[in-house]
């Protein structure tokens, strides 16, 4: 259960990262101009 | 409405012994991810323009009727479900969001405008509204210790899920067409590549819901979390322990209480984040230049959806531990102090301004998350997923009315990007005063009065084929 619970949250947490990633390197415009 | 197939059902989607509830979350967050993509159309909308031949307005349209229809179907759908779960759920919103994007690809192949509307609008528009109330009632269900955590994760995926699809679309439109640069403003990607886009994110969307509808559990009727005693909850005055129905909870204040709550959050967080880009630019404007670049300003939308993505987490979480209508008095209250400082020292200096917009984003956000959790509260668990469908009309009100309110502001002084701190300070005081009207309808809202409650407080909505006795269905394990 534990191994199927961490697939599940790596299926889901990895875009999210990743999507969370780009935003934050797109804001980073807000403060170097 | 015909009979489900017998995967579909109910009764074969309770847990069995050993099921681990922290497997519900993250099949919540493969369908919320998924529908979270309606708010990054602004990626291929230039694109659409072009390749219709059309105007922004036009192409707009598309977006607006998904959003119409996610109000719409939410609202009519919630009843079928609570009654048929998450599964049937989740599987019927797969279906409709996917067959969305195929009919819109087909529209784009084909060069007709009114196709997109009718496959990403209608036929996607009711995939939206079915996936985004689907795992609310189960997640309450499985977390009634902590239901602000459990719907917060699962919302926080709806924010996330324009985070994830932006720069996935801006990488598969230069895949497809090798002219278009994602990082340059003024490339305009082909229309050819826009429509294999919608091929690829329907087949991928697919996918990644189903893997949230097979995921997915209700818990068994006599399931609680080990060592959470149920008694604790009867101690809240605020908590009730009754069941209300849909039909009955449009019948109380508490319902259009919540409802012009909701309003009032969402129209305030609108009344930023439609004009985020123009106004941070306007508001550190000297003369015909502003200290803020184009650049910086999409740094500051970016900014922007990540608090309002860890607002529904943050802040949906700690209503669990301060409670929820306090909570509301912090969104609504602290906002309208913070909407004030912004109209008014806002402009003083570019990090206020960033820090004030960024909180009164994640308290938008966290308005959203924390209802339902603020439903179960006042209504039980009985039809949670129906009434939150039915509350969402207020998102689509708010979402005609926050446009309205500033724009007409706006355009009474001029054209944003050309304007100044005092042309936005009209719009920033009327949306202190909409949150002063949200925050005065929340100190309103009591404990549902006992002649609204179920007299046997069921467990589990009923249908036909659930007259058994509780416990008889099927565990698939």
């Amino acid at each position: 259960m534990t191994g199927r619970i961490a697939f599940s949250w790596a299926l889901v947490g990895l875009p999210l990262a990743y999507g969370v990633v780009e935003t934050l390197r797109k804001a980073a415009s807000l403060f170097t101009g | 409405m015909p009979a489900l197939p017998a995967f579909l059902a109910r009764e074969r989607t309770v847990a069995g012994p050993g099921y681990s509830r922290w497997l519900i979350p993250p099949a919540a967050l493969a369908v919320h991810l998924c529908i979270g993509q309606v708010y990054a159309t602004s990626v291929y909308k230039n694109a659409l323009v072009a390749h219709f031949d059309s105007s922004l307005t036009a192409v707009g349209w598309i977006f607006s009727i998904a959003i119409v229809m996610l109000g719409l179907s939410a609202a009519v759908m919630g009843t079928w479900v609570d009654r048929n779960g998450p599964r049937a759920a989740m599987f019927a919103s797969a279906c409709f969001w996917s067959t969305g994007f195929l009919v819109g690809a087909l529209g784009i192949a084909s060069g007709q405008l009114w196709l997109v509307y009718l496959g990403y609008g209608v036929i996607g528009g009711i995939g939206l509204g079915i996936g985004y109330i689907s795992p609310v009632s189960t997640l309450i269900k499985w977390f009634p210790d902590r239901p602000g955590l459990a719907t917060g994760m699962a919302i926080m995926g709806f924010g996330g899920g324009a985070l994830v699809a932006s720069p996935v679309s801006g990488r598969l439109m230069e895949l497809y067409d090798s002219g278009y640069d994602a990082a340059d403003s003024g490339s305009v990607a082909s229309g050819n590549a826009v429509m294999l886009l919608f091929l690829t994110l329907g087949v991928v969307y697919l996918a990644f819901m189903m893997f949230g509808a097979f995921t997915v559990r209700v818990p068994a009727d006599d399931w609680k979390p080990e060592g959470w005693d149920p008694s604790e909850v009867k101690q809240k005055s605020m908590v009730t322990t009754a069941s209300v129905s849909a039909g009955n909870a449009i019948r109380t204040p508490q319902f259009y209480l919540l409802w012009v709550v909701l309003f009032c959050n969402v129209t305030a967080g609108i009344g930023i984040l439609e004009q985020a880009s123009p106004m941070i630019q306007d508001f550190f404007r000297d003369g015909s230049s502003s200290a803020v670049t184009a650049a910086a300003a999409g740094g500051f939308v970016g900014l922007l959806s990540i608090a309002n993505m860890a607002g529904r987490f943050v802040w949906s979480s700690t209503s669990d531990v301060v409670g929820r209508k306090p909570i509301y008095m912090v969104y609504l209250g602290v906002g309208l102090v913070l909407y004030f400082l912004l109209a008014t020292v806002g402009a003083n200096s570019t990090a206020l301004f960033v820090l004030l917009a960024a909180v009164i984003l994640s308290f938008y956000g966290g308005g959203f998350a924390t209802i339902p959790a603020y439903l179960r509260d006042l209504f039980g668990t009985y039809q949670v997923g129906a009434i939150h469908g039915r509350l969402l009309t207020a998102w689509a009100a708010a979402g005609i009315a926050g446009p309205l309110i500033v724009n007409a502001f706006l355009d009474a002084q001029g054209t944003p990007g050309e304007l100044t701190a005092d042309a936005y300070r009209p719009a920033l005081l009327t949306m202190v005063g909409v949150l002063g009207v949200g925050f005065v309808a929340n100190l309103l809202v009591r404990p549902v009065a006992e002649r609204f409650h179920e007299p046997h407080a069921p467990a589990e909505p009923t249908t036909d084929a659930e007259t058994q006795p509780s416990g008889a269905g099927r565990s698939e394990r």
